[in-house]
């Protein structure tokens, strides 16, 4: 088994620097722990503290009876090596050290000590210097922003706050995470290690890197090789010019190779290489959800005439085809549908469609067979979008995805819904075509 | 490891053009016929065997770029014109570059220029050797019209490597031309990266022009370093 698992699927964890204060970060992390709901025993251990948030305290780990899987670290650098000590002897089998201090800014020395001891005692060690991890199928919320939302997509990122992000757009569209681990400084877990135990993880269908370099080239490329054969991969790398390369080494000292070079390693192995958090978060969703079209012909059907124009343009642009209707599907939507729908491709059902029109448009469409995914877009406020799409996959294992736009707040309950329902929806029909056309490319 | 590099390695240079040729047909590179004369004499005799026109380049560790010096002279249709060739050559090089030896003129014949293509390798911090390809010309200079692909390299790796640059179309033959070769293309991408694989101790190879033609292709200049 993954030694990774047992960080995981921890069954307790301390939290050493644990804090009465609510601003402090041993205090939120001890906070977002018990309120998502983790069902292990929590240690705070703090020194000075009798009781926080209603959980005992203890002012030591060696004071604790029972196991401990994982510690969180939360105590400034100089103190980390004693904890680390400490941990070592009390055969936890991860630790997780938020506190800063280290190689970041050029005290290797401690950072080596730390590693050291950790490796004595077969400790792993994710951070320093980041923001935890958030492992929803455990609801082990070890890290902030708290985020419950369990679903498909896990989040590896050696920046914080572009790890959170994801996590809460994934929330906020009830899409879900099934776990965010914030790389820090490597000191010993890097990238590979996660994508392997990632790979291997029943919670999750795809996994989504930020990464501003990699540890080990080599390495990388084998690792994701491997992966790649049971889950997709999203990347996203920055450093493309000269003065974005600057920023990387100032920020994680990666070393920033050609970033034609890292271009070509995706390429070779498979990786879908996206070029803004945007584009991170709605490939991540497309490859979460989906499984590769047969083919690349694509069906619009639009309540919005622009919309349907915009997303065909992407659609050509990315190598997609608006195929055609044939005269005998042309005959058979002019029979079924109203006199004012424009009926090619995109399919244009109007303003003022209710969502059976589209039911109705896709399943003579799925009856001729020569389609092998759809776009749906629905412009304005329209119900039972989620019905229908949810009553189609039932007749059909093609592709659906669909873009919601203007509806207010019809949109957003029938996006949320769609969404439980494992279909990803997008905010403008160019995004939900790029989405499509990553789903096309991959392997 | 190659024999020439081994030998380069040893006295700490990096490979004349002559030897870096020999490397290249050791991997079966389309290298054209050359030879390395180190008087007036031997070249013509050598330009006499080859039959006209060929090429004169100066061969000398001190020079790294021939062309900007007077080093290279093209299309030298007579005995007569290689003989003033072979002096200027020597008199423009030795007057341009301090204390350049001059291991001798490498003469070969003049080929057609075909399309001229760019296969380059280099070392990258993090992910090793990479294999470049690219047209020459605006393409590289302008364009940046140029792949890579990191070793190893398999043959879907190459065929993709060309394809996806926008060089590619003039590869299928435009307007009316005639396809090139591209298998052979190919096979020279494979080729280098077999042969950089081989021989870690290459930092950096330079083909440029690699010319392709309808049939076959031909590598009309070579630069190695170690």
């Amino acid at each position: 088994m993954n030694p990774l698992d047992a960080v995981f699927n921890a069954k307790s964890v301390a939290v050493v620097g644990a804090s009465q204060n609510p601003e402090k970060t041993g205090h939120i992390i001890l906070r977002n722990i018990i309120d998502g709901g983790f069902g292990g025993e929590i240690y705070p251990i703090n020194p000075k503290g009798e009781e926080i948030l209603g959980a005992r305290c203890y002012s030591t780990l060696s004071e604790v009876d029972g196991e401990i899987d994982v510690v969180v670290i939360v105590v400034p650098a100089k103190f980390v090596p004693g904890v680390m000590e400490e941990a070592g002897k009390k055969r936890v089998k991860g630790a997780v050290v938020i506190s800063g201090g280290f190689s970041e800014i050029g005290n290797e020395e401690l950072q080596e000590e730390v590693v050291r001891i950790a490796a004595e005692h077969g400790v792993r060690v994710i951070g320093p210097n980041c923001q935890g991890f958030n492992y929803t199928p455990n609801h082990l919320c070890a890290s902030w922003p708290l985020v419950r939302k369990q679903g498909p997509i896990a989040v590896i990122s050696q920046s914080g706050t572009v790890g959170a992000t994801l996590e809460m757009w994934a929330e906020d569209d009830e899409i879900g995470i099934s776990s965010f681990v914030a790389l820090g400084n490597k000191c010993d877990v890097s990238e590979t290690d996660l994508i392997e135990f990632f790979a291997e993880d029943p919670n999750t269908k795809v996994i989504s890197l930020y990464i501003e370099g990699v540890k080990d080239g080599r390495v990388f490329m084998d690792t994701v090789t491997r992966a790649r054969r049971k889950k997709p991969i999203v990347v996203l790398k920055p450093g493309k010019t000269h003065k974005g390369m600057r920023a990387v080494q100032s920020h994680t000292h990666s070393i920033a190779g050609k970033d034609e070079i890292f271009d070509a390693v995706c390429k070779q192995t498979g990786i879908v290489r996206a070029n803004d958090i945007t584009e991170l978060y709605d490939y991540s969703k497309a490859l979460g959800f989906l499984k590769k079209p047969a083919g690349n012909r694509l069906l619009i059907v639009t309540s919005s005439g622009g919309c349907g124009i915009i997303a065909t343009d992407t659609a050509e642009e990315g190598g997609i085809d608006i195929v055609g209707l044939s005269d005998g599907l042309k005959k058979s939507l002019t029979e079924a549908l109203p006199s004012q729908c424009v009926v090619q491709n995109p399919l244009d059902l109007t303003g003022d469609t209710p969502a059976e029109r589209y039911k109705e448009s896709v399943e003579i469409a799925l009856a001729e067979g020569k389609i092998d995914a759809f776009l749906l877009i629905f412009g304005d406020p329209i119900p039972g979008a989620c019905e229908v799409v949810k009553d189609l996959k039932s007749r059909t294992k093609k592709p659906i995805v669909v873009s919601y736009l203007g509806g207010g707040e019809i949109e957003r309950e029938e996006g949320k819904r769609l969404h439980q329902n494992g279909t990803p929806v997008f905010q403008t029909p160019e995004r939900a075509v790029r989405a499509l056309c990553v789903l096309l490319s991959s392997l | 490891m190659h024999e020439t590099i081994a030998l380069a390695k040893k006295a700490g240079k990096n490979l004349l053009e002559p030897e870096a040729l020999r490397l290249f047909s050791d991997y079966s590179l389309p290298v054209p016929p050359y030879e390395l004369a180190e008087t007036k004499k031997e070249a013509v005799e050598a330009a006499e065997r080859f039959g006209y026109p060929v090429v004169l380049k100066v061969v000398s560790e001190q020079v790294l770029h021939k062309s900007d010096i007077g080093g290279v002279k093209l299309a030298l249709g007579s005995k007569a014109e290689v003989e003033r060739a072979y002096d200027e050559i020597t008199e423009s090089v030795e007057k341009k570059v301090d204390g350049a030896v001059i291991s001798g003129l490498l003469v070969r014949p003049h080929l057609k220029k075909g399309i001229e293509c760019i296969i380059g390798m280099t070392l990258d911090p993090q992910f090793g050797p990479a294999v470049m390809f690219g047209l020459g010309g605006i393409f590289v200079e302008l364009l940046k019209d140029v792949s890579f692909r990191v070793l190893p390299m398999r043959r879907p790796d190459a065929e993709r490597m060309i394809s996806e640059t926008k060089g590619y179309e003039l590869l299928k033959g435009m307007r009316g031309e005639r396809p090139k070769d591209i298998p052979a293309l190919i096979d020279c991408l494979l080729r280098t990266a077999e042969m950089v694989e081989e021989n870690p101790d290459i930092r950096e190879i330079d083909i440029n022009p690699l010319a392709v033609y309808e049939k076959g292709a031909a590598v009309l200049d070579a630069r190695v370093m170690l």
